[in-house]
């Protein structure tokens, strides 16, 4: 029971950080119709960051949180005009082919920057373990559960209650309406970039204490965030948060009870047959085209 | 072209360092694969992530044969492109139905768990480590060592794959998965079997997988998982949109310089990869449209020659009923768009369908060209039960639609378009064009046959649809608001030629708002309201009908372009 | 190696014409990848020993990157091949790779000298390969003995990597455990991409073993020591040579080192002997870094092959023979070959004492010929 518990929290720090990469994701693909490539290279590009303010802030992670939301939001501005701006006339797979090169840059500059070692990141308050009965909860754990859960909120705020929420998903919902009704769509786009990319840079900061960061951490990561955003359904918000919390607590769940590649090998079947009985992913994204 | 080969031949042969053969091999085993993957995904549009997957499965085939039972490539070839060939049947048959990142994410899942099974059966495969001692290519005693032998062997298989893709992708496959691409409901409309032709690209792309793989591990004489690894998979995608979608040209370019790329800043070390990242991001900014539309847009083509008109053959004269409706009913969770609708067309009679919007006007149509499977009733088309068949059936039982928005692929020429039309009839692309020309004469469309359908005003965009509907001699064709943006001259003009059509032996069915249009048109009208029959009969008693009126002719004059009732 | 280049050109200007013709020993590791750390360190460790080559001995020497896969390690052998006559060259240290470099360094007949644990590597009946890094079958009978004999321990848990290096050490930890009599109570591959590593952990020690066996990559080492300690372990850790790198025991508080060993082929930043503070030192002001065994490894097969040359060895397969038929005391232990090219033969055991990320020294064990299977 304890053991369970135990792994529920783990299973949910993950998941609260896989959710942070999801959503980043998510909201740039709803803005642009255009899978960004590079979003888990931006994880490990947050953490790096991390791992490099880390000796000139000597405070608790938390204190690095804002600067790193800043700075990723900045990288998320450049990511745009580079690599998104001038082809968005395109098909959407340019842009695909055109954030990979832009992950390739970033992996390989932090191998150069940083070298290949793995790197820590400080933890968010503090690296404590938390007693509670039989249970350890290391404080970082719950540092991610609730740091990702007041940024997700923040984003939800965000978006259904201020203006500037209200002309972002005009712009995601339909761009041409949106630029008919005033809505000045190209700084929407490029403000959806900057909170996309910052909502990664959070993450890597999360990951990277527990979880250590190295310059090859972000191809796992994209694939997460693609298959929690696709379970949850193309394009849903809650879904892909959703989605993310869900594969985490399978990730950790069926691992520790068959061994790892099953659990991977698990996953996999398990979404195959979720797509084969709900092929517009767990909550559905019923758009049917009109004949 | 021919140029750029010979002088890459010239290199191959007189300049290149074992290094650099070794180099241009590995590119054209990717080209192989990447010729594959213009099939599927650049024709077909099939975001497939098992592209490497297959390729690694070619690998293994010919790694396990090979290093642990000496095997050589008479054996181990075939076999290599056949056990992609039988994954991909099955595996085609269960997620092609699914749209583009759900395709992808399940195809994505099929690599994920081939490659598991390659790390974790070490005893089939070598686990990790994988399997040494992978001969080199064999055939009948002639061996292909490293350097110019293996170079000319995986051109040459390379150049062969070409040519049938290159084949493959200017006829008739290349041009429906196009279609398919761009609009598959319409495909389907237009008799296309949407799923056989996925099936085949995605098993065609899977023999060019495997035999790539197979000549991948011949190269490299050792196989192991990462030829299941998703970079494999990353570099075809690259090559195929770097080179220029859908075009076997391109894949060649866009291997050559892809797998050249990295090697040319090897001397930087450790950042080569970021000036390799740097210059694939520089090309796809460059050349959006890929290498080959680079090419194009610097040496435009000149512009093609248009066929000579031929009327594409016509079945016998129809007579008599041609569509019947008995009792058809529809629901959507609880809302009836259609409750027990009965109509019949007779060959040669134009039939008009009104109805305030959300009366279930174009779920009828729908449901008529198998778009929508009815709840309950039958649909008959000439004189044969089709209820409940998918439209690619339907289509070719002889019933032609039009869509309210005309969708028309935007890149294409108007010939192209028209001619997607008789793919399902015709032998080749060249016949189906001479046909199409013919179809755009008729309506007097025929000089805007080069046009891009692209930015296309509106009434010429519905004159287009029509000859595709045209072009294959239906014997039924139902038309949703074919009148709706014309000026009053167009109107008149399209009235003729539906007349004339009529005339000729052809069922129409014409859903339409405009009253003035369409009344004066019809011999018959049905008007329905909340998906029942309000009245049936001759167009005049229909101004007359009190009911008529209530429920839609003395309604608003204003009207939504937008006609909701199928719940969309 | 930007900083190296100008040297060896300088180098080669001041000594003149090269006395053993400017034999080049060009370096193919994986800098990119997953194995990036490690082979860094190998090619940190080849380019020393060429930096302190004997003025004239060496002409400018490519590094070139394999990444992941044996095609790009095949390529690169080929490219390393054309440019000019080849003394040597420092393999990869990824099994896989080397696999499929062997059968194209026969034919190019050039020796390969890398730090590889993968026991097939010297089992293909291939001349052209020398291993100076214990393979699996020494260092992990090394690992089981003082297991079974040093802490009497019999009910071992292993936790390994689904990777190759894992793959290969499983095996040979089982076998190692059988010939000591001993049988896991516990064994589980963990993917290298498995972020919590607290199931697997579980698991483990619900078998109730009475040691936890490590074989995992640098990464995955420290996070299940991480979890370990933050669960409070009682029983002791021995893990295999990753752990050994100063970039792990970096990552976590020595506190949480405590009581933790591992096995592996030398620790450089341990001392030891003044030659071996030396070659740390030096390490530490040409790179920026700590050196690990691999570095050192690598350092001195390369010292070794650069003897030969010293020693009048004209072309690769003078340096081949005198490989073979040679000894080389090294900074790490005495080097020979067994007949099939592995050169090293000894292992050593470290154990943390919780108070500092530098490790000590707690047994060596020589001469281990180890189980081959």
């Amino acid at each position: 029971m304890e053991t369970a518990f135990q792994l529920l929290v783990n299973g949910l720090a993950l998941g609260a950080a896989y959710a942070l990469v999801a959503l980043g994701f998510v909201l740039v693909l709803n803005a642009t119709s255009a899978v960004n490539f590079a979003q888990g290279d931006l994880v490990m590009a947050g953490g790096m960051l991390a791992v490099a303010l880390a000796p000139l802030i000597p405070l608790p992670g938390l204190v690095l949180l804002p600067v790193i939301l800043l700075v990723m939001a900045g990288l998320g501005l450049l990511l745009a005009l580079v690599a998104y701006l001038p082809l968005r006339n395109r098909p959407p797979v340019s842009v695909f082919i055109s954030t990979i090169a832009v992950g390739i840059i970033l992996q390989n500059g932090a191998a150069v920057l940083f070298g290949p070692e793995p790197r820590v990141a400080p933890p968010l308050l503090g690296d404590g373990v938390l007693r509670l009965g039989g249970v350890a909860v290391p404080e970082q754990s719950v540092a991610i559960i609730l740091v990702a859960g007041l940024l997700i909120g923040a984003q939800h705020m965000i978006f259904a209650h201020t203006q500037l929420g209200r002309r972002l998903r005009a712009t995601a919902q339909d761009p041409e309406m949106a630029r008919a009704c005033g809505v000045p769509v190209t700084r929407m786009i490029l403000v959806t970039f900057a909170i996309g990319t910052a909502c990664a840079g959070a993450a890597g900061l999360l990951l990277a204490n527990r979880y250590f960061v190295t310059p090859t951490a972000g191809g796992d990561l994209i694939l997460k965030a693609y298959i929690a955003v696709t379970v949850g359904g193309w394009g849903s918000v809650p879904g892909a948060v959703v989605g993310a919390l869900l594969i985490a607590l399978f990730e950790v769940g069926v691992s520790s009870v068959f061994s790892y590649p099953v659990a991977l090998g698990a996953l996999y079947g398990v979404l195959l047959l979720i797509l084969m009985v709900r092929p517009q992913g767990l909550f559905g994204e019923a758009v049917r085209r009109r004949a | 072209m021919l140029a750029a080969a010979l002088a890459g031949l010239a290199y191959a042969l007189f300049f290149a360092s074992p290094y650099g053969l070794r180099v241009l091999t590995v590119a054209g085993v990717y080209a192989l694969a990447a010729f594959g993957f213009q099939i599927l995904f650049g024709l077909g549009g099939a975001l497939s992530m098992a592209q490497g997957a297959f390729f690694g499965l070619g690998a293994y085939v010919t790694g396990i044969l090979g290093s642990r039972y000496g095997l050589d490539a008479s054996v181990t070839f075939p076999l290599s492109l056949l056990a992609p060939l039988l994954v991909a049947l099955p595996v085609g048959l269960a997620v092609l139905r699914l749209e583009s990142h759900y395709f992808a994410l399940a195809t994505l899942g099929v690599a994920q768990v081939l490659h598991l099974l390659a790390v974790n059966l070490p005893d089939l495969t070598g686990g990790a480590n994988g399997l040494p001692g992978v001969p080199a290519f064999a055939l009948f005693g002639w061996v292909a060592p490293r350097g110019l032998p293996m170079a000319a062997l995986v051109w040459g298989v390379a150049a062969v794959g070409g040519l049938i893709g290159w084949r493959l992708a200017r006829g008739r496959l290349g041009r429906s998965l196009e279609l398919v691409r761009d609009d598959p409901l319409a495909a389907g409309c237009l008799g296309l079997d949407v799923g056989r032709l996925r099936l085949t690209a995605f098993a065609l792309s899977a023999v060019y997988a495997g035999a790539a793989g197979a000549l991948a591990v011949h190269t490299q004489r050792v196989v192991s998982p990462e030829v299941l690894e998703f970079p494999v998979m990353v570099t075809i995608l690259t090559i195929a949109v770097v080179g220029g979608r859908g075009r076997m040209v391109g894949a060649v370019l866009g291997a050559l310089l892809l797998i050249h790329l990295p090697e040319w800043f090897r001397g930087l070390e450790r950042s080569y990869l970021i000036v390799y990242g740097a210059a694939l991001l520089l090309a796809i900014l460059v050349a959006p449209n890929g290498l080959t539309g680079l090419l194009e847009r610097l040496f435009p083509p000149p512009p093609r020659a248009l066929p000579d008109a031929v009327e594409p053959p016509a079945g016998p004269r129809a007579t008599g009923e041609i569509l019947r409706v008995e009792d058809l009913s529809k629901s959507f969770g609880g809302v009836r768009a259609l409750d027990g609708v009965s109509l019949s067309v007779q060959a040669g009679a134009i039939v008009g369908l009104i109805g305030p919007n959300g009366s279930g006007k174009t779920t009828l149509i729908n449901v008529l060209s198998g778009l929508e499977r009815p709840d309950d009733g039958a649909v008959w088309i000439g004189g044969r039960d089709r209820t409940g068949a998918p439209p690619d059936q339907i289509a070719r039982a002889g019933l032609a639609r039009s869509f309210q928005a005309a969708t028309l692929p935007n890149h294409a020429s108007v010939l192209e378009a028209v001619a997607a039309a008789r793919l399902p009839f015709d032998r080749s692309v060249a016949e189906a064009e001479a046909h199409a020309r013919w179809a755009l004469d008729r309506l007097g469309a025929g000089d805007l046959a080069l046009r891009p359908c692209h930015g296309l005003p509106a009434a010429l965009r519905r004159r287009v649809e029509l000859a595709r509907a045209l072009a294959r001699r239906p014997s039924v064709l139902l038309l949703d608001e074919p009148a709706a943006g014309l000026t009053d001259a167009e109107k008149a003009d399209l009235a003729a030629h539906l007349r004339r059509l009529a005339w000729e032996g052809m069922a129409l069915l014409v859903v339409e708002h405009d009253m003035d249009f369409l009344l004066p048109l019809v011999g018959w009208v049905l008007c329905l309201d909340r998906g029942r029959t309000l009245y049936a009969g001759p167009p005049d008693g229909a101004r007359r009908d009190a009911a008529v009126i209530a429920a839609y002719l003395g309604g608003p004059a204003v009207r939504d372009d937008s006609d909701d009732e199928d719940g969309a | 190696m930007r900083r190296l280049i100008p040297l060896l050109v300088g180098l080669l200007a001041a000594a003149g014409p090269a006395r053993a013709d400017g034999l080049s020993f060009p370096v193919l590791v994986p800098l990119t990848g997953f194995l990036s750390l490690e082979g860094t360190s190998q090619r940190n460790g080849a380019l020393l020993a060429l930096k302190e080559a004997p003025a004239g001995l060496v002409a400018a020497s490519e590094v070139i990157d394999t990444g992941t896969s044996p095609e790009a390690a095949v390529t690169g052998l080929e490219r390393a091949a054309g440019g000019g006559p080849v003394g040597a060259v420092a393999a990869s240290m990824l099994g896989t790779q080397m696999l499929a470099m062997l059968p194209l360094a026969a034919e190019l007949k050039l020796p390969l000298v890398t730090v590889s644990g993968t026991a097939s590597i010297t089992e293909q009946g291939n001349p052209w390969v020398f291993r100076f890094f214990p393979g699996d079958a020494v260092t992990k009978t090394a690992h089981a003995r003082y297991v079974v004999e040093e802490l009497k321990k019999t009910r071992p848990a292993v936790i390994y990597q689904t990777t190759a290096y894992g793959q290969s050490g499983k095996t040979h930890l089982e076998a190692a455990f059988r010939a000591l009599g001993v049988n896991p109570v516990f064994q589980e591959g963990v993917d290298p991409a498995a972020k919590d590593l607290l199931p697997v952990l579980t698991k483990a020690l619900s078998a109730n073993p009475d040691v936890l066996v490590l074989h995992l990559h640098a990464g995955p080492t420290a996070l299940l020591l991480r979890q370990a300690a933050t669960s409070g372990l009682k029983i002791p850790v021995v893990a295999g040579s990753a752990m050994h790198q100063p970039s792990t025991a970096a990552l976590l508080d020595p506190a949480e080192l405590k009581g933790v060993c591992a096995e592996t082929a030398a620790s450089p930043v341990s001392g030891g002997s003044p030659a071996v503070a030396a070659f740390t030192e030096s390490y530490r002001a040409a790179f920026g870094k700590e050196p690990d065994a691999f570095a050192l490894g690598q350092y001195d097969g390369m010292r070794m092959v650069l003897a030969a040359v010293q020693a009048g060895a004209k072309s690769a397969d003078d340096v081949r023979k005198a490989l073979a038929a040679g000894r080389h005391d090294g900074l790490a232990m005495s080097y020979a070959s067994d007949g099939k090219g592995n050169m090293a033969h000894s292992a050593v055991i470290v154990c943390y004492d919780g108070k500092t990320r530098i490790p000590a020294l707690v047994k060596r064990y020589d001469n281990v010929t180890g189980v081959v299977k």
